[in-house]
């Protein structure tokens, strides 16, 4: 049967010498130049421990917007994390009232085809009120145009109705 | 941090690269970490048995599907059973297995080494996934999951440094434009090309404020370096007197937090690479660099997107903060400018096969102190020294070294 009996080959070809620059002389790998491509598939499902900052998630389903304040040195991580990485005193939850301003942001007019997300797709950065640090999530409901979002402006934390693949997709901005 | 060891330096002794492409079906990673390797050494006039010891510098196991590939690697070129280490930081990958040359050969736990790196990032699987593989390389529980991939990550930076500086789109164009301008002149190159501010601004919006042509590609390919004492190189390396001696003389390594968010804020905040900062500062005190821009002959620097380039010059301290763009715009980095930076093209024009990067910004720095570089693209020599910045993440690992002459 020859080639077909392989049944993941995709192709048997001739290649060109990448560097024929390199090789006045003649190509060193002449004898090399016949490849064959194969499909190759792989598919995982993990199951995903979300650890100690689980109750960040937990309490997004309940809508509230929680993150962790170090009793050691009083900082607020916008982000929470269950060791304050200033001083490695373990932190305790704080919830915050979900308003902040935004710092940073960028809008994507082609996204990689796993994200399901709708074009344009603004990605923001926003330093919460009562957080030491800023949060990175999603700007949606900005209007009618992307030239509406301005370094500066006010924004909250609004919540999902429908159902979400991944917790955090629970909450996203929306300008105050 | 004193280096104690005066006397025991670290010098380069040879490189090689296999052409960067958009897809090598040629071969694949193996088989150009095997070109890389023999033509450094060739170059460096160098035996693979008088070798004592090897670092692989390769970032992602999702591309190549190989975990523990350093071992084929290695193998493949008959270094076993002697040592090796593999070096993994991200786009910094190549810079952190230079420093880590310079540790194990300053430290005498070997007195040669061999470092070779590579990616497989072509277009052995769809953009789409090859993106998310990229993705992974940020927070997969904070960032990837509200849909963040690099683009959008370098956007915002840079979003907010237009806010803060006013700097303008125009300006980092005028990056892309001398990174593929400058890869015309480097046969080894993915993406020369000669192209003006309007083209890269005319170019198709990705995410704002980037445009297609503001990007660095995807690339296959593989590069390496050859190290060594110079006590070892006057008995092992034919190029020793034969080629000009280049001794590494200065290297440092500076982090931030993986989430651009955790960073302290408004400083650095998500404006700038802290990490670029500290780690620069720390090889420029080795090397004895005061001004970085006069007393440097030429700098490779980590563009991943034009407006990198530009923040980065103003962490690497080549400028004031906010002064880049117009630096930029007077041409004061082009060849023939005061500092010339990426004249092998840098990621934007080169390439970018993310664990060849940083070895292949080492490898131009030696041609260009060397004098070997293609004559279009050589830089004129004063200080007789030339540096090369890369970076993982968005300035998650940040490896700085320097190369210098020794007549
Ligand atoms: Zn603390």
């Amino acid at each position: 049967m020859g080639l077909e009996q392989i049944n993941t080959l995709m192709e048997v070809f001739t290649a060109e010498d990448p560097m024929p620059f390199m090789h006045p002389e003649g190509d060193p790998w002449k004898d090399f130049r016949e490849v064959m491509r194969l499909e190759w598939k792989m598919d995982f499902t993990y199951k995903h421990v979300l650890g100690k900052y689980s109750k960040f998630f937990i309490e997004l389903a309940n809508k509230k917007f929680v993150t962790t304040e170090c009793p050691g040195c009083g900082k607020v991580w916008g982000i929470p994390r269950p060791v304050c990485a200033d001083c490695l005193t373990i932190t305790k939850w704080k919830e915050l009232p979900g308003t902040g301003t935004l710092v940073g942001y960028s809008v994507s007019q082609f996204v990689p085809a796993f994200m399901k997300v709708e074009i344009p797709y603004v990605l923001s950065v926003v330093k919460l009120d009562g957080a030491d640090t800023p949060f990175t999530h999603q700007l949606r409901n900005y209007g009618d145009s992307t030239d509406n979002i301005k370094v500066g402006m006010p924004v909250k934390v609004a919540y999902t109705e429908e159902k979400v693949d991944h917790p955090l997709l629970l909450m996203y901005f929306e300008p105050a | 941090m004193e280096i104690l060891d005066k006397e025991r330096r670290v010098y380069v002794l040879g490189g090689g690269i296999s052409k960067f492409a958009a897809e090598r079906t040629d071969g694949n990673m193996r088989d150009w970490m095997n070109e890389a390797v023999i033509e450094a050494l060739e170059d460096s006039g160098t035996k693979i048995e008088d070798i004592e010891h090897s670092t692989t510098s390769y970032f992602s196991d999702h591309f190549d599907k190989q975990l523990k590939a350093g071992a084929i690697f290695h193998d493949n070129i008959g270094m076993c059973p002697k040592p090796n280490v593999r070096v993994e930081g991200g786009g910094g990958t190549g810079g952190l297995a230079i420093r880590n040359a310079y540790a194990y050969i300053k430290s005498g736990l070997c007195d040669s080494m061999i470092v070779f790196g590579g990616e497989n990032m072509g277009r052995q699987v769809p953009s789409d996934v090859a993106q998310q593989f990229i993705a992974l390389a940020s927070d997969t529980d904070w960032e990837v999951q509200v849909a963040g991939f690099y683009i959008a990550y370098y956007a915002m930076m840079m979003t907010a440094h237009m806010d803060r500086y006013g700097t303008k789109e125009e300006q980092f164009a005028t990056i892309s434009v001398k990174n593929h301008r400058n890869a015309m002149y480097n046969p080894k190159a993915h993406y020369p090309m000669d192209i003006t501010v309007e083209d890269v601004m005319n170019s198709k919006m990705i995410t704002y404020p980037y445009k297609l042509l503001d990007n660095c590609l995807l690339s296959d390919g593989a590069a390496c370096l050859v190290f060594s004492t110079e006590e070892w190189a006057k008995k092992n390396a034919r190029s020793w007197g034969a080629k000009p001696t280049i001794e590494v003389t200065g290297t440092g390594c500076g982090t931030d937090f993986m989430r651009m968010a955790d960073r302290p804020f408004p400083d650095p905040g998500i404006t700038h690479f802290r990490g670029k900062q500290f780690g620069s500062q720390q090889a420029y005190k080795m090397a004895g660099i005061k001004h970085p821009r006069e007393d440097l002959d030429c700098f490779e620097v980590h563009d991943a997107y034009s407006g990198v380039e530009l923040v980065s010059y103003e962490d690497l301290g080549l400028c004031k903060p906010g002064e880049s763009g117009k630096l930029a715009e007077k041409g004061v980095f082009d060849l023939g400018g005061d500092l010339p930076t990426n004249t092998s093209g840098g990621l934007i024009g080169f390439g970018h096969p993310v664990g060849a990067t940083g070895l292949g910004q080492g490898v131009e720095v030696l041609r260009q102190l060397r004098q070997e570089a293609d004559p279009k693209r050589q830089v004129e020599l004063n200080s007789k020294r030339g540096a090369m910045d890369s970076h993982g993440g968005t300035g998650t690992f940040c490896a700085i070294n320097i190369f210098e002459r020794r007549d």
